[in-house]
């Protein structure tokens, strides 16, 4: 535990090939994000087709963000403390994005009227 | 070893009191950024047309390109402080000489996306794209902001690596390596909320 805790060379295998597993998931994920945009959604501002449009996108950026932080920023080989310290404003954060997201779009359709 | 370094690692969680000070920072940074994303999506859904029509006029292949040049300097920073920890110098300096190019690609392509919108009228005082382009030139101009102050250190560590001495610091090119990241993640959702998920369908709304 103790060795495990602040060897920074961890003894796991090889990093570099995690980094590279990383990035070709990075790239793969924006072309994704990119291609899924360009779909023909019935993407009319606040109907379903625009919640699934902006949620497939979130999701997308919420996988790349975690995978950021798990492998470049080291979150995988640190405390479970600092993996908490980090997850949780992180987390709300993401609540924040999903929330206003879903909750503007049905507001504003309700008590604005469509031109 | 001296006292002063025995503080250098906070004892329970065994990370360098620099990393944890950087993760405490980049918390407050969220926020930072939270506030303009909360807002964003706020008024984008109250103002739909205003800002899908102002989005459409976003080139989104320099946005992409700009998002590869993010992507591949976040891994060669990983891969520098790999280096760094394996005392290999050369790697060290390749690999922070490539983030560089990296950040500094980016902010080229940042340069010519902006004088474009500049030349096209698309700045925020034009009626009709005002509150899209403040939000375009706020986020991605506080965004640019941080690729400079990532820059700044970065090429004071990079010249330092070739004097005699090097640069044998890896915690704190791992520090420096956390604000980097956390601004490759910013990009990841400034890319796709601005560029990407207002879809235009014309003044109409034909479709």
């Amino acid at each position: 535990m103790a060795s495990h805790a602040h060897d920074s060379d961890h003894a796991h295998g090889n990093p570099i090939k995690e980094y590279m597993k990383v990035f070709w998931t990075l790239c793969f994920l924006t072309l994704l994000t990119v291609g899924a945009a360009a779909l023909p959604f019935p993407a009319e501002w606040g109907t379903p087709g625009d919640i699934l449009h902006v949620t497939i996108g979130v999701i997308i950026a919420v996988i790349k963000v975690v995978a950021v932080m798990y492998i470049f920023m080291h979150l995988k080989f640190d405390h479970p403390l600092i993996r908490a310290f980090v997850y949780v404003p992180v987390f709300l954060f993401f609540v924040l994005v999903f929330a206003l997201n879903f909750l503007e779009s049905f507001e504003y359709t309700r008590v604005v009227a469509l031109p | 070893m001296s006292a002063a370094l025995n503080l250098s690692h906070e004892p329970i969680t065994k990370i360098a009191n620099g990393k944890l000070g950087m993760w405490a920072f980049l918390g407050s940074e969220l926020m930072f950024f939270s506030g303009f994303f909360g807002a964003f999506i706020v008024l984008r859904n109250s103002n739909y047309e205003v800002f899908a029509n102002g989005s459409s006029h976003l080139n989104v292949w320099l946005a992409l390109i700009n998002t590869f040049f993010l992507i591949g300097s976040s891994l060669t920073m990983a891969l520098c402080i790999h280096a760094a920890e394996k005392n290999d110098r050369s790697k060290q300096q390749l690999f922070l000489g490539l983030t560089l190019l990296g950040a500094l690609g980016f902010l080229v392509i940042k340069t010519i996306e902006y004088s474009d919108k500049w030349a096209h009228g698309y700045f925020p005082s034009q009626e009709n794209h005002t509150l899209f382009y403040s939000f375009y030139f706020m986020m991605t101009g506080f965004h640019a902001l941080h690729v400079i102050g990532g820059i700044i250190p970065m090429l004071f560590m990079w010249f330092r690596g070739y004097s005699k001495k090097g640069y044998p610091y890896p915690v704190k090119l791992e520090v420096l390596g956390l604000y980097w990241h956390f601004v490759d993640l910013m990009w990841i959702f400034i890319f796709p909320a601005l560029y990407l998920m207002i879809p235009y369908h014309g003044a109409g709304g034909h479709h």
